[in-house]
């Protein structure tokens, strides 16, 4: 090693450049990244950061620009291969394990194959995993097979193989989304570790308080041009959020008067499933947008579909209007005006081989009939071009795929489609995970909107500053149970935080 | 004895014990034997053994080149046309050529066998296809061109060489009855337990071996790992191949008769035994011995229902019955799984 304070850095990406079929998707962006430094990414969708860290891995090539890694500087015609040779490892979203073969295989099984052996010394394969989950603090049981661990080894396991093929930067896509809070934490304590062994991480998020709770420095990119690097320390999320959009984001807080005397919409008396959750009751008005919030795996999730009859309860009584009503299948719901949007929109919310008039029009079939009961074309058009045009989805055409969309745009859809059967009742489950700040701003004001409009909306979602802006009240979920009441406007940010994670006074 | 004080490993030995398909399956057959045995006292004897065994064979042989398939991810069903094709070249070259030689038989009949399945591979593996479709589709090319090509003029056991016949009667040992007519363990067994190591030792310590369990468990996390998916199709649909060309000698030797109309066409009673050992139909998740133990419960019923009193016709039935009941447990067990983490999806 050198004293060179030069040699300090990893990675430094100057200037680099690409268009596909004339789209420019990155011009003159440069990244910085040290030893041993916690940096992240962001940039709203669309702005160039997978087609940055797909250049950095070598998977693309960029038109202009210089990279130099570890040292050395990246010649051209570079494949993915090189750049794990040199040290890079990606870790997409997906982890890309090997869920039916065990931890020990997952970790070293790389190794075997970038060595090029062909036989399988199972011992030495045990070895390695073993002192790479230490090296880690890790403890898993070499044996369990993948598919049968939670995501949160999984990940573990992902970071363990990287660190096998000597990874000196390691790049997380979204690591964070499907994790508990503690989860997260352990995340964290790990990425430290690899901090102290000199190992640099590139971190991807949406979820902007983790990335400047986590990083060093925050590199922003917006529309694939340069915004510039930030100390982490320096930030706040809000004037992040102005980094990422380009103009300043307000934070308004969801004013209306609801009528709470008379008969609620919706009320739970006592729900329960066992295992799931216990003795929920809450009520719901006309007009109203009721927050649930608590961490992954509180119960949120499994109260909502719930009532959505997916997940019937085993125990207690839900009504609406006042009448008592059995809702064991999602029929039941769409019947009784409950309409669900789900966490996951593109697996559960979309058909995504159809185009996005039929993702809109496929809950309303049947009112599209015509004279020998054959969906009428006419209607069909009729009601997508409302809706296409009523929840502003950028297309150039209703007919072209559903994934031709952005994920905000996907998720108007899904809300479109839901929207169509005019719900008296709309649970939104996360409706803005993954979606860009501007997009994110748009869907609020539509869940606004709609409540103005004298539906009963529940807005499930993990972050706090949305549900404070959005939402009349919010009930806070712990292990299945509601632990409390609270009303955006006598609370804080902190307050809520404490509340959720367990550790308020 | 305090069986609490039992030590921890060989406590959590038993319930990794108790955890295997293969320990329900190796039950399920010990108390159907009985219950066969009450019926008929000739059922459990050596005798009967070495005939089930002899007879099993080549169905087993071609049950572990299945279950390689499903481990892939893949589905074969024309390696019954290649087993045939195999069997009906190997034996018209040996006639022609006027010769009688056991290794020169595997040889050819081998040979013909990894052609075939490679064909299988390279169409997979380069047009990326389905390979239900692809065997499909092959299964009947390969027999229609047998049957062009070689002709469909059955071979009898009068014309047969020499070697077929001495390898039908070849044991490993032999025993004596009370009359004096000798019985023993068939040559075949040896080639099939053989044949199970080999795959044992090839799925589990060869890189290719692994990378078949591994593209059969997510295609595209092999491929970024650097399996090279393309060479390991060709090599799992080859050897299928290879088990083939295996069982088509040994098929000629067992019946002494060869005719190319047959065989095709019963696919599905090994692909049905090899579920009924647990492997998932879908891909990634199988074993040895459960296919051992899913080809001896297949052949122990299927010849017990006569002894039972039952027509044979009902075994069709049953071969549909056990690929529906091993794919809904299959399907009912991931649904379990999502339901606790809240996934409603149709695999």
């Amino acid at each position: 090693m050198t004293t060179n304070p030069a040699s300090r850095v990893l990675l430094d990406v100057q200037g680099v450049s690409k268009a596909y079929k004339g789209v420019q998707a990155l011009s003159d962006v440069s990244i910085t990244i040290h030893r041993g430094e916690i940096h992240s990414l962001v940039g709203e969708n669309g702005s160039g950061k997978s087609t940055l860290i797909k250049i950095i891995a070598g998977v693309t090539q960029p038109d202009r620009g210089e990279i130099v890694f570890d040292g050395k500087h990246r010649t051209e015609g570079i494949t993915a291969l090189g750049a794990i040779r040199a040290g890079i490892q990606v870790i997409y979203q997906d982890l890309s394990l090997l869920p039916n073969l065990t931890v020990a295989e997952n970790i070293a099984l790389s190794q075997v194959v970038e060595k090029g052996r062909r036989f399988i010394n199972w011992a030495s394969m045990r070895r390695v995993a073993e002192s790479e989950l230490r090296s880690i603090h890790a403890q898993l049981d070499l044996d369990a097979v993948v598919e049968d661990l939670p995501v949160s080894s999984r990940q573990l396991v992902a970071i363990a193989r990287a660190l096998t093929q000597g990874a000196k930067l390691i790049i997380m896509d979204e690591p964070t989304t499907a994790l508990t809070k503690p989860e997260v934490e352990a995340l964290v304590a790990v990425i430290e570790e690899l901090r102290s062994r000199d190992i640099s991480t590139l971190f991807v998020s949406h979820k902007l308080d983790e990335v400047l709770e986590i990083s060093d420095r925050v590199t922003v990119i917006r529309d694939g041009k340069p915004v510039g690097v930030f100390p982490a320390s320096d930030l706040t999320t809000s004037e992040l959020e102005a980094h990422m959009t380009g103009k300043p984001v307000t934070r308004e807080r969801f004013e209306s008067s609801t009528d709470t005397t008379g008969v609620p919409l919706l009320e739970l008396r006592n729900l329960s499933r066992k295992g799931h959750f216990s003795e929920v009751s809450l009520k719901l008005w006309k007009g109203e947008i009721l927050g649930i919030t608590g961490l992954l795996g509180a119960g949120r999730t499994e109260v909502a579909l719930s009532i959505f009859g997916m997940n019937p309860a085993d125990a207690g009584e839900l009504l609406l209007n006042g009448e008592r009503v059995t809702i064991r299948s999602t029929e039941d719901a769409v019947r009784n005006g409950i309409g669900y949007l789900p966490e996951d929109r593109v697996v559960q919310g979309l058909f995504e081989s159809k185009s996005i008039g039929e993702n809109i029009v496929v809950t309303i079939l049947e009112r599209l009939l015509g004279g020998l009961r054959l969906v009428s074309a006419r209607k069909a058009r009729q009601a997508i071009t409302r809706w296409v045009s009523e929840l502003k989805i950028k297309t150039a055409s209703s007919a072209l795929p559903v994934t031709s969309l952005s994920g905000g745009n996907q998720q108007k859809v899904v809300i479109g489609k839901w929207l169509a059967i005019q719900p008296q009742l709309f649970i939104l489950d996360n409706p803005t995970v993954g979606i860009d700040v501007a997009s994110k701003a748009y869907i609020h004001g539509i869940v606004r909107d709609l409540a103005r409009a004298d539906m009963g909306v529940i807005l499930i979602s993990d972050e706090i500053p949305e549900v404070l802006a959005t939402c009349n009240r919010v009930l806070v979920m712990k292990e299945g149970r509601i632990i409390c009441e609270v009303r955006p406007a006598e609370t804080t940010e902190e307050e809520l935080y404490g509340l959720v994670s367990g550790n308020a006074s | 004895m305090d069986w609490s004080a039992a030590t921890p490993a060989s406590a959590d030995l038993f319930r990794r014990i108790l955890r295997r398909n293969e320990f329900y399956l190796l039950l399920f057959f010990v108390c159907f034997c009985a219950l066969v045995q009450g019926f008929a006292s000739s059922f459990l004897t050596l005798e009967n053994l070495f005939d089930v065994t002899k007879t099993s064979a080549g169905f087993a042989i071609l049950a572990v080149g299945v279950l390689v398939v499903l481990l892939s991810g893949g589905i074969d069903v024309s390696f019954l046309a290649i087993a045939i094709s195999a069997q009906y070249g190997a034996v018209k070259l040996l006639i022609a050529l006027g010769v009688s030689s056991l290794p020169m038989a595997f040889a050819v009949s081998c040979g013909i066998g990894i052609l075939l399945g490679a064909i299988n591979g390279v169409l997979i593996s380069a047009f990326r296809l389905p390979t239900l479709i692809t065997t499909l589709g092959t299964q009947t090319v390969f027999h229609g061109l047998l049957l062009t090509l070689l002709g469909s003029r059955a071979i009898n056991s009068s014309d047969l060489p020499r070697c077929f016949l001495d390898f039908s009667k070849a044991h490993v040992f032999t025993l004596a009855k009370p009359d004096g007519t000798p019985y023993g363990l068939s040559a075949f067994v040896p080639i099939a337990v053989g044949v199970y190591v080999l795959t044992w030792l090839f799925l589990k310590f060869t890189k290719i071996g692994r990378g078949t369990l591994a593209i059969g468990g997510n295609v595209e996390s092999a491929r970024r790992i650097g399996f090279h998916v393309p060479l390991i199709q060709i090599s799992v649909y080859s050897y299928v191949g290879f088990l083939a060309g295996i069982m088509g000698i040994i098929n000629v030797a067992l019946i002494r008769y060869v005719t190319p109309t047959t065989l095709v066409g019963s696919e599905l009673d090994v692909i049905a035994a090899v579920v009924l050992g647990g492997a998932r139909i879908t891909g990634g998740k199988g074993t040895i011995i459960g296919t051992v133990l899913g080809v001896a419960i297949f052949q122990v019923l299927q010849t017990s229902l006569v002894l039972l009193g039952l027509s044979s016709f009902w075994q069709r039935a049953f071969v549909g019955l056990i690929i529906i009941v091993g794919m809904s447990v299959t399907a009912y067990q991931t649904k379990l799984r999502n339901a606790r983490s809240l996934i409603f999806r149709l695999e």
